[in-house]
């Protein structure tokens, strides 16, 4: 192996593009950067994994039926808060098909949620689970509970946590994010966000804005429900399918529940139905669902099949937590701003993490005084967890709408004004690009002319921008990459498909490097036996594993190279590939012919992927990455007469390093504008303040946006920037692309009317009473 | 179509009728009758016969196979599929009618298997997601769904693909336009967000501007 090589990297993005040195790892291969001509990567591909599944044959945990298998079904706190007093399971255990049943709590333990595990049986068919939990007998105390988060805040609420709070981070968590500051009531101060003097900064400035902007809780509804299959082979040993974010994740929280040896415990995800940040883990965030199926399944001695329904899912596995941000936000005459302070309070139920990300202190870099107080508000509702991008959608609305309500006390443009404060230099040229793409000013003008017409039906123009990092791990991702005699080509890793293009995009790294055909390669993935891997949260999955599978096919091309000289009679370094050719002087040999001469079964490498070691330009804060830019525009048309917001046109345009597939990439940009948008206009969690319960856990009422309900039209743009992050140049894209959504439709909102609809989601009646049409409700 | 493909889970109680409802019931059990019963009060048609409460004979056409199984009059169409005849391509989501997920044709018509007994569907012929193909071959549908990348996690697929073949069924020979492919699939809900490729996908396979 030879020693930590330094190379020089063509970064940068659009015309600024520029030299920088970098050292890298032995054995490491030089980075793709803007001089790489590829010709796989970075092109349009259809998934590979796509005929599976539209045929029905990709096989999800849903559909895992081992031989024997047993029905699971949870008997769930109808309390919000209840001591419980006697808990009787035995009665179930004698109800027909009934193989096993299993208290989740003991008399004289408190429940602190509707929703919360109490006991839980396995019974041969549903129904027969489902009648067997009727049979357990229950006395709860029931006792005084809060679930609304204003109410929370006040001295004298019932008090939701009694003893230390324990904080429970996935790897779909912002690294970075939570800790505590201290803790009063239901009040837990996360650790503020500080630069320069921000009261200082709103007593020097001349034109401010304060305000205060709400948001929902969110639930994450991923279609596949949560689900855990699992069969004991041996006493220590288990087999686990799940629909996970993270088999790895799975297998050790398995592994300490029953006390096992994590390479005992075998997980399999072959394709999971949606996750967005709450899947990690043998359990969900609310409910201790590996223990629950493992246990049955051991008591019954056969496999268990524990999948939620659809109000479990709503009630206890996690969710988008709700805020109340007080913003105060000040500039000079001039539009110079001098300081942006953010109060924020938001429950993730009885959970953590009701922060609201980066977006204030990050992105407006030029504003010298920011201070962001976060705090957690406990609720006696099931825990929040991450939620793509945790923390972002919130503070970005929050933020940007207050950045154009103070623009408009400036009569300056609210694109002008984040242009005058943003470095980032991408971000700037992406804001500057949209301006003339979405035909911002003309736009803007159309909009203030219907608004001083009054015409019944408005147009409004609206822009936000979003921060996330390139949070690609190093050292945790071992690809297996093999040439077998007959030609063919495996790559092996121990992923999951969550469905943002991965399997295809790692097809296409080893089509580039070793140059054959994509379908060519046999890509296997969803199995822990397959190889260290990272979990599927935070936009790391493309940038963690690619380059292990690049590191991992180089190996392969090296040993395929010196066999090809060994054929050619000449050294390795005469040979050079093209068209899957192996030359070398006027001789060549095929893909074919030379895989025939393959020692044994196939040559094999693994490859790993070094720490990031580059971030041009911009690195994001408190790290060594690289800060991933990406900014979106929306136009809303707005009826004052009914209070309806459509959404007319988003335009994303986003950096993800070199994209690896546009046509799988976009599709991810879109799926996120799409998210962000239900979340604008209709989807929220309605609890019952007198009963303490979700009065939508369904599909019904809880609102997720349809294909009418989505904007008209979607346009992509990407800017791509070498970074230099790593060897194959990905960054992530799930997180960004959802971001700025909700924020740019509300700023939309705000150019349409005129005034600021500041509570989320953007429903008829708030935007009444923003126009003063009707009485304003009771807050968000 | 066929009224057959029109009942559902209530219209399927009205056409037992109350009295074939309660036959099941002890007389004690039996709840009082109520003027304004929407069912009315008439017992079983002719020819009709009541059904449970143990599994009964169900004959069907599954993706042009005959199937002969023993159901449940309770069991819905979607619950037979997937647990006893193990036809797992399509989903569960809410189990409710709500999102599309378990769409299937029945005589050519989508419908929410979920809310469909499955004792409905007896001599109807039904088409899940694993009837599109024919011969190993992908439909010009499923084709064109992968071509759009109309996909991501691949969950709301299935009932997305049937949606909208049943609207190539019954719009065969006319020209699509985008609003057709939006209320055909106005019930179906995906969570990755795929609804403009598949309406595009969908405009591409009927021979339309995509």
């Amino acid at each position: 192996m030879p020693d930590d090589q330094r190379v020089t990297l063509k970064v940068g993005f659009a015309e600024q593009l520029r030299d920088i040195e970098v050292q890298l790892p032995a054995g490491e291969p030089k980075p793709w950067d803007a001089r790489s001509e590829l010709k796989v990567v970075g092109k349009p591909h259809p998934r590979v994994e796509a005929p599976l599944k539209v045929s029905g044959a990709a096989k999800y945990t849903h559909d895992i039926v081992p031989p024997n298998a047993l029905w699971a079904a949870v008997l769930r706190s109808p309390h919000p808060c209840a001591v419980v007093e006697s808990i009787d399971v035995a009665p179930a255990q004698s109800q027909p098909g009934v193989s096993a049943v299993l208290a989740l709590v003991k008399p004289g333990e408190r429940v602190i949620f509707a929703g919360q595990d109490i006991a839980a049986v396995a019974a041969k068919t549903p129904e027969q689970a489902e009648a067997a939990l009727r049979a357990i007998a229950v006395g709860y105390k029931t006792e005084p509970f809060v679930v609304d988060t204003a109410a929370a805040m006040q001295d004298g609420a019932p008090l939701v946590h009694r003893g230390k709070v324990t904080e429970r981070s996935t790897e779909g968590d912002e690294p970075g994010a939570g800790g505590s500051a201290g803790q009063r009531g239901n009040v837990r101060t996360s650790p503020s966000m500080k630069k320069g003097d921000a009261k200082k900064g709103l007593r020097m400035a001349k034109v401010s804005h304060e305000a205060t902007y709400t948001t929902q809780v969110h639930t994450h509804s991923a279609l596949e429900t949560h689900s855990i299959v699992v069969q004991w082979d041996g006493p220590k040993q288990a087999t686990v399918w799940c629909s996970t974010q993270g088999i790895f994740s799975v297998r050790d929280e398995f592994a300490e529940v029953f006390e096992l040896k994590p390479a005992d415990v075998h997980v399999h995800t072959d394709f999971l139905g949606g996750g967005f940040g709450a899947k990690f883990g043998a359990s969900a965030p609310g409910s201790r669902m590996g223990f629950i199926a493992g246990e049955l399944a051991r008591k019954a001695g056969a496999p268990v099949r524990l999948l939620l329904d659809r109000k479990e899912e709503h009630l206890c596995t996690g969710n988008r937590p709700d805020s109340r941000q007080h913003v105060k936000i000040g500039a000079s005459a001039d539009g110079k701003l001098t300081a942006i302070h953010v109060v924020a309070h938001g429950s993730a139920g009885i959970g953590t993490g009701a922060g609201v990300g980066r977006n204030a202190f990050g992105i407006y870099s030029r504003c010298p005084n920011v201070l962001v107080e976060s705090h957690d508000v406990f609720t006696h509702a099931g825990p929040g967890t991450a939620m793509r991008a945790p923390g972002h959608p919130q503070g970005a609305f929050a933020l940007e709408l207050a950045i154009d309500e103070l623009a408009k006390k400036l009569k300056i443009d609210p694109l002008d004004l984040r242009l005058s404060h943003d470095e980032h230099p991408v971000r700037r040229h992406q804001f500057e690009l949209g301006r003339k793409q979405f035909g911002w000013d003309a736009g803007r003008k159309q909009a203030a002319a219907l608004r001083d017409k009054q015409a019944r039906v408005r147009r409004g123009f609206g822009v936000a921008a979003s921060i996330w990092g390139d949070f690609g791990r190093g050292k945790a991702v071992v690809a297996t990459v093999s040439v077998l005699r007959d030609g063919s080509v495996e790559v092996k890793n121990g992923l999951q498909d969550i469905g943002g293009g991965i399997t295809t995009v790692v097809a296409q790294v080893v089509a580039e490097v070793l140059q054959r055909p994509v379908e060519a390669v046999r890509v296997r993935l969803g199995d822990s036996e397959l190889g260290p891997s990272v979990g599927s949260g935070g936009s790391v999955t493309t940038a963690s594993v690619t380059p292990a599978v690049r590191a991992a096919a180089e190996g392969v091309k090296t040993q395929l190279t010196a066999l090809a000289a060994k054929q050619l009679g000449r050294k390795p370094e005469e040979v050079t590939w093209s068209e899957g050719q192996a030359r070398a002087g006027s001789k060549s040999i095929a893909w074919a012919e030379l895989c025939k001469k393959i020692e044994g079964e196939a040559v094999v490498a693994t490859g790993t992927r070094p720490e990031t070691y580059g971030a041009y330009p911009v690195k994001f804060m408190g790290g060594n990455s690289y800060q991933i830019a990406g900014v979106q525009f929306a136009e809303v048309r707005v009826d004052t007469w009914t209070g309806v917001v459509g959404v007319e046109r988003v335009l994303a345009v986003h950096d993800c390093g070199k994209v690896m597939n546009p046509l799988t990439a976009r599709s991810q940009v879109q799926g996120g504008v799409i998210l962000g948008t239900s979340y604008a206009l209709t989807e929220q969690r309605v609890m019952d303040r007198v009963r303490g319960v979700m009065l939508n856990p369904n599909l019904e009422t809880y609102k997720i946006a349809g294909a009418r309900d989505v904007p008209r039209e979607i346009d992509v743009v990407f800017t791509p920037v070498d970074t230099g992050a790593n060897n194959t140049g990905a960054i992530g894209i799930g997180e960004p692309s959802t971001i700025p959504t909700a924020a740019a439709i509300a700023c939309a909102v705000h150019d349409a009317l005129g005034v600021a609809v500041r509570d989320l989601p953007l429903t008829p009646d708030r935007v009444l009473a923003a126009l003063g049409a009707v009485p304003t409700r009771g807050g968000g | 179509m066929s009224d057959r493909a029109g009942i559902t889970r209530r219209g399927l109680f009205r056409g037992i009728g109350t009295a074939g409802l309660l036959a099941g019931c002890k007389p004690s059990e039996r709840p009082p009758t109520t003027t304004d019963d929407p069912g009315g009060a008439a017992g079983p048609g002719a020819g009709e016969a009541a059904l449970g409460p143990g599994p009964a004979p169900l004959a069907f056409t599954l993706n042009g196979e005959a199937k002969t199984v023993e159901v449940a009059p309770h069991v819905t169409l979607l619950a037979a599929l997937r647990e006893q005849l193990r036809v797992t391509g399509t989903k569960v989501v809410c189990d409710r009618g709500a999102c599309g997920a378990c769409t299937v044709l029945i005589d050519g018509v989508a419908r929410n298997s979920c809310m469909t007994l499955a004792h409905d569907v007896a001599g109807a012929a039904v088409t899940t997601v694993e009837g599109l193909a024919s011969g190993g071959k992908l439909s010009v549908l499923q084709q064109a769904f992968i071509r759009h990348d109309a996909l991501q996690c691949g969950f709301c697929t299935s009932g997305m693909l049937m949606s909208c073949q049943g609207l190539l069924e019954r719009s065969r020979g006319q020209k699509l336009a985008r609003e057709d492919v939006e209320a055909a699939i106005a019930g179906n809900l995906c969570r990755c967000g795929t609804y403009p490729n598949v309406v595009a996908a969908v405009l591409d396979a009927a021979g339309g501007s995509a």
